[in-house]
């Protein structure tokens, strides 16, 4: 991941977003997915994403599927109920925070 | 380019090599390897597989799948509380709660007698050797699944092998409980105490070792339900 120190704290509201947009994805999809929408400028760590949806999955805000695909199993992740409302705080707060730094560093586009 | 079968039984031999035990996360991290794999392929064919897996393991980073490892573990712990928890609901409603309050009063009264020093030690022994004996009753059962499936299960592992453990460290802190408290025992708090103590690990110990292990194959497929064992 580039920058890493930034964007650390934002993995899980990246991966419940994303989630929260799809049917179901899988861990490799997803870092695939980021890497697309950012044009490789973020990339998720492996190290890092795992641990992460694992975290989600026990806090119930994933639930998974497993599915053969060619010849092995494929684990798909899916968000559930309080992973959606869980991902509406997250995205809150994460404006939040582009708010502030936004009045922080550019203090300029601040209208009042 | 797909990886053909043999390939991906190597990948599984690959995850046990780096310490991944068990079969669900096994599954997981040889798809992502072989998602990677066959992603690199197509940008160059000539990679070999064994090139690609290095570079695909590579990005798992210096301590590899460690971090996975552990907050898997985490995960899995926190499901294993839960069943447990659920299970111990079920002592305090109707009508378990009957056997609870009986196993309460009989340990209150018990220790409200002179005999008290020599009672709590020989309750002592006797639910350290049940917990001894089930252990080691439950490792042997686990290690006969073991020879008849290849898969290990994470949280198959918790409940046979785990709990034990648990109870044992729990025990050993009881012991110095004891200690402690063997002339201190004439005050009617400390009695109390002392018998709730005693129920709620004659309860945690019968859960862990007793109820969940003969659930387990239900628990399993609760939990990996998508394994359809």
């Amino acid at each position: 991941m580039s920058n890493s120190k930034l964007y650390k704290g934002s993995l899980t509201t990246i991966i419940l977003k994303l989630l929260n947009e799809s049917d179901k994805m899988y861990g490799y999809e997803i870092t695939q997915k980021v890497k697309e929408l950012t044009k490789g400028e973020l990339k998720i760590t492996e190290g890092a994403l795992y641990p992460a949806l694992h975290k989600l999955e026990a806090e119930g805000l994933l639930d998974v599927e497993v599915k053969k695909v060619d010849n092995r199993l494929r684990k798909y992740y899916k968000i559930t109920e309080s992973g959606t409302k869980e991902t509406s705080n997250k995205l809150n707060e994460l404006a939040n925070y582009i708010a502030t730094m936004q009045a922080l560093v550019n203090p300029k586009f601040n209208l009042e | 380019m797909k990886l053909n079968e043999t390939q991906i039984q190597h990948l599984y031999t690959f995850t046990k090599n780096h310490f991944v035990e068990h079969y669900d996360l096994q599954t997981e991290l040889v798809d992502h390897l072989a998602n990677d794999i066959e992603a690199m392929w197509q940008e160059q064919p000539q990679l070999s597989f064994e090139e690609a897996k290095t570079k695909a393991f590579k990005k798992f980073g210096i301590f590899g799948f460690m971090e996975p490892i552990e907050q898997k573990q985490k995960a899995m712990s926190k499901r294993y509380r839960r069943y447990l928890l659920v299970e111990l609901k079920k002592w305090f409603a109707v009508p378990q709660i009957v056997i609870t309050l009986a196993l309460f009063l009989f340990f209150y009264y018990t220790f409200s007698t002179v005999y008290v020093e020599y009672l709590s030690v020989i309750f002592y022994i006797i639910i350290a050797i049940w917990c001894g004996y089930k252990s080691w009753q439950l490792n042997r059962i686990f290690k006969r699944r073991k020879e008849k499936s290849n898969k290990k299960w994470m949280l198959e592992d918790m409940i046979f092998k785990q709990a034990g453990g648990i109870t044992g460290l729990f025990l050993s802190q009881l012991f110095n409980v004891i200690s402690i408290s063997d002339t201190s025992l004439n005050n009617k708090y400390a009695i109390l105490a002392f018998a709730l103590l005693f129920t709620f690990l004659v309860l945690i110990n019968y859960i862990s070792l007793e109820l969940l292990p003969n659930k387990a194959e239900k628990l399993i497929n609760e939990t990996y339900p998508e394994f359809s064992l």
